[in-house]
């Protein structure tokens, strides 16, 4: 059997102009992830933090220094040891700020 | 087990062990139409097939604890730019892989094994999570789909003690789910959808629990180009009230009292592409004859979709709650 492997599409141009996180997403069959973030348009600097959560409810940073978006552009980071949850949080240096982002989660076995 | 990699599981639920998941017995339940004709030969000592009843061909079985299987996120159409996806179908959600795990007893795993799929909402009323099993059909047929499923609001903090230790709340935060298909005849014949809906609650959050079909069909993206607007709060139908009551559809399910117990149930639902119709319902000890509901048609045809076969599941919350629809695995079969 091949290893399995999944990308799923966290956000498709979505616009955010205040702090968030991503929905939720079960990871627990997957060895390695990696996520890619898309910035289509960005008025600002933008920090994306990997979160972890044993339960889907309660959630705390990933000790690995989260990625730094200050342009248009492919970012990713990737992860492992990660639990059975992840999301991303993500937050501007400065307030009247926005970015138009795709985010991509991909897992592989 | 299928999948090499497995998470621990603290415990079994019930319905996975002994009982090794037993459909219900055809000889027991109401059958109007007869559709299966008894177990295939082929079922016996493959635990994993013979929870079902297939027709007499099998078009293919997932088990989620094999991988997503080809059940994806229904994608709205477009020609390049995401910014065009109409708001209606823009954010079905990726499905999921779940182990069921809960914050208060870990790891519930799945009828058999660990994974199961899951959909899941957005916090937000009327968000909708719907997965696609996209395929084709060689000549019409009776089709049979069956499930093992559950459902579930996600768990919340809330309550305020005003609760007498059976009926949690949190089933009062899980709105809808509803299996639907997709079927064209390509341009000379007709578009159709069947959709059976599984109303929780009404949009107020009363309890309701109660099959439903759809009258109406929701615009398609050709439609809306030619001026037609569509609403945003149910995916499934042109306005948010085309909807009926399933004769007999009345249907306590097993909630199981709280946010974080899975109890697994079977469904078998079958329609007919040769009379373009519904023709029965199973869900556990019920058996509903869908023969007589009408059937909404486009009424125009639609290009590059010949013989589409499309299988739909999905779940709606009616409120800010993440709503859950798992399925442990599912079974296509025809009669052709």
């Amino acid at each position: 059997m091949v290893r399995r492997s999944f990308t799923a599409v966290i956000e498709k141009n979505a616009t955010f102009s205040a702090p968030f996180e991503t929905e939720p997403y079960e990871t627990g069959w997957a060895e390695e992830a990696r996520w890619f973030v898309r910035v289509l348009e960005l008025d600002g600097q933008l920090t994306l933090t990997p979160q972890l959560s044993p339960d889907g409810l309660f959630w705390c940073d990933d000790e690995k220094v989260p990625m730094v978006v200050r342009d248009k552009g492919l970012y990713t980071l990737s992860l492992r040891d990660f639990g059975n949850w992840l999301r991303l949080r993500g937050e501007f240096a400065r307030a009247s700020s926005s970015a138009k982002i795709m985010i991509y989660l991909a897992l592989k076995e | 087990m299928s999948m090499d990699r497995r998470l621990f599981s603290a415990g079994m639920v019930a319905a996975a062990s002994a009982s090794g998941g037993q459909a219900p017995r055809r000889t027991n339940a109401p059958t109007p139409t007869s559709v299966p004709t008894g177990p295939l030969p082929y079922l016996a000592g493959n635990p994993e097939l013979a929870r079902f009843n297939p027709l007499k061909r099998i078009l293919f079985h997932d088990d989620f604890d094999n991988g997503i299987n080809g059940w994806a996120e229904l994608q709205a159409n477009h020609n390049g730019n995401l910014d065009d996806l109409r708001p209606l179908l823009k954010d079905m959600r990726p499905p999921q892989l779940s182990s069921c795990t809960f914050f208060d007893l870990g790891t519930h795993g799945s009828l058999s094994g660990t994974y199961s799929l899951k959909l899941a909402t957005r916090p937000k009323p009327f968000h909708t999570a719907v997965g696609v099993k996209r395929f084709t059909y060689a000549k019409p047929c009776k089709v049979q789909m069956e499930m093992w499923f559950t459902y579930k609001a996600e768990q919340t903090f809330d309550g305020d003690g005003n609760w007498d230790g059976n009926v949690s709340p949190s089933e009062l935060n899980f709105g809808d789910f509803t299996i639907s298909n997709d079927v064209s005849e390509g341009e000379a014949g007709p578009r159709y959808q069947c959709a059976l809906r599984y109303m929780n609650t009404d949009l107020e959050g009363k309890s309701l629990q109660k099959w439903m079909y759809k009258t109406s069909l929701h615009a398609t993206t050709k439609m809306e180009r030619q001026g037609i607007t569509a609403q945003t709060d149910d995916y499934h139908v042109l306005k948010t009230t085309d909807w009926a009551d399933v004769p007999g559809g009345y249907q306590p399910l097993c909630f199981n009292e709280i946010a974080t117990k899975v109890n697994w149930h079977y469904l078998r639902w079958v329609f007919d592409i040769q009379t373009r119709r519904n023709v029965e319902l199973q869900v556990n000890e019920l058996t509903m004859d869908l023969r007589n509901i009408p059937v909404p048609v486009y009424d125009q045809g639609y290009r590059s979709l010949n013989h589409l076969l499309n299988l739909l599941v999905d779940v709606r919350t009616h409120k800010s709650v993440r709503n859950f629809l798992f399925i442990d695995s599912v079974l296509v079969s025809v009669d052709a």
